[in-house]
């Protein structure tokens, strides 16, 4: 289980989340919205710690970091329990596909070679990537490297996988091979976070939606009740906004 | 006025002169070994912004950059024995070799520690992140991440500064250290044929740059070897 409890987060005097309370069950498949500057992607970011939280609680498993006093191991304990998936797949471009999976788990996890190979060529097959493995990340495209990417954070093994914006700096055409991948390991009962604007993605595949709105959330619940019936004025707005009018009467225009 | 130009010479001094490279080549690998080491430690405060040793580095390397390597040189050949007097240690005997290799190290440095600084800075904050989401310490995203990125971008920058300071190697013989030019100098005082010497010195010197050259472009190519696309592609 994960449990954020009173997260908050300023950089200078600017507030960016004001006491944020989450908590996710394993297998879940959370989905964040929010516009931007609500404090989605911060938010996620705190959870490993690539920002500091200034005040409140993380607890993944077994392990409850207090963000004012966090010690160098906790910090390295949490980000061992999780995995992360960023916007610009950053992708160590000085090696191979391959290498890039096996990284993790040889460097920080000190699993042995020929293991960490053997899982590593397992998650690029999963990815739909056996044939790239010696590839370097600018001979793939984006939506393969950033499959590389979800292999990498598979092959952690992590409790739970933070996904930020994993298609937003995709070719539009490309943002489908992705999502397929994101969705099969959503159905094999991986617990991840994604902060996403893909609102198909969000109600098909998450059991969980989150709407975020200047660095609080304003409302959270299964994705019927968010996407049918939200009961916040600012999430109604907001719903309207990323939904054209024009993408629903597809039949209309026939 | 020297003697009459005597092509043929070339053939007597060119040999003279190559016996003496491996004094210049050691003057350039020991400066480069020590600048490269204390460069990294140069670089150290400003990578991690630690308050006045920060100043202090900036102050160094603005110094070393805005004065003649030659005046480094003699300050470094009348003060460090006198400074090293103040605590007794008699520096009257050493090889005048020593003074040259401490200011090639301390002038490389601070050239060094731009060239390292700036390379940490290109690599992408990203690349850290990654390294950190996947469980490593600093010290492993580091070693194993940034630096050898770093590398890459630095090699072109280092070979440019290492040719220079090949160059520079070439005033030591003013404090009197039998390096090629020095050994040229006393060719020139035997022989009164002063043009033939330094046509020799300019081969000699043209040449080795060369051979960097080749060295550093083949080095370059097997680092960047992750940003070539497949052939077919």
């Amino acid at each position: 289980m994960i449990h954020l409890k009173n997260i908050h987060k300023s950089f200078g005097r600017l507030n960016v989340l004001n006491g944020i309370n989450l908590t996710v069950e394993r297998g879940d498949v959370v989905v964040i919205l929010g516009p931007s500057g609500s404090g989605k992607t911060t938010l996620l970011r705190c959870i490993n710690f690539l920002e500091r939280p200034n005040d409140g609680e993380v607890t993944i498993g077994a392990l409850t970091v207090d963000c004012r006093h966090p010690s160098r191991k906790d910090i390295l304990e949490l980000r061992r329990k999780t995995a992360m998936v960023f916007q610009h797949y950053n992708l160590f471009k000085h090696k191979t596909a391959l290498e890039n999976v096996m990284e993790g788990l040889i460097v920080a996890q000190k699993v042995p070679k020929k293991e960490a190979r053997e899982r590593s060529l397992e998650m690029l097959e999963k990815v739909g990537l056996s044939d790239k493995c010696d590839h370097y990340p600018s001979q793939l495209s984006g939506g393969q490297q950033q499959r590389v990417g979800i292999a990498r954070a598979l092959a952690l093994n992590p409790e739970l996988i933070l996904f930020d914006e994993p298609t937003s700096a995709l070719d539009p055409e490309l943002v489908g091979e992705v999502l397929a991948v994101i969705k099969t390991i959503a159905s094999e009962g991986v617990t991840m976070i994604v902060v996403t604007h893909e609102m198909g993605f969000a109600r098909e595949v998450s059991n969980h939606v989150v709407f975020m709105d200047g660095g609080v959330i304003v409302e959270q619940g299964t994705p019927a009740d968010i996407f049918v019936d939200p009961k916040e004025e600012r999430t109604r707005q907001f719903l309207k906004r990323i939904t054209p009018e024009w993408s629903y009467p597809m039949e209309a225009l026939r | 006025m020297g003697k009459a130009f005597d092509l043929s010479l070339l053939g007597t001094f060119l040999p003279e002169l190559l016996a003496y490279l491996p004094i210049t080549l050691l003057i350039l690998a020991a400066s480069l070994f020590f600048g490269l080491l204390l460069g990294l430690l140069l670089a150290i405060p400003r990578l991690y912004n630690i308050p006045v040793l920060t100043q202090l580095v900036v102050v160094y390397v603005s110094f070393i950059r805005g004065t003649p390597v030659l005046i480094q040189l003699f300050l470094v050949y009348y003060g460090l024995p006198a400074v090293l007097g103040l605590v007794h240690l008699d520096l009257s005997r050493a090889d005048p070799l020593l003074f040259v290799i401490v200011t090639y190290s301390l002038s490389s440095a601070a050239f060094l520690s731009e060239t390292i600084r700036g390379a940490v800075n290109s690599v992408d904050l990203g690349q850290t992140e990654a390294a950190y989401a996947v469980g490593m310490t600093a010290r492993q995203a580091f070693g194993r991440i940034v630096l050898p990125q770093a590398l890459m971008v630095a090699v072109p920058n280092f070979a440019n500064k290492v040719i220079g300071f090949l160059k520079d190697t070439s005033l030591a013989f003013t404090i009197g250290v039998m390096d090629m030019m020095g050994r040229g100098q006393t060719l020139i005082s035997a022989t009164a044929h002063a043009l033939e010497v330094y046509i020799s010195l300019a081969v000699i010197y043209y040449l080795v740059v060369i051979v960097l050259e080749r060295l550093f472009a083949a080095s370059e190519r097997k680092l960047q070897q992750h940003e070539r696309k497949w052939a077919s592609a």
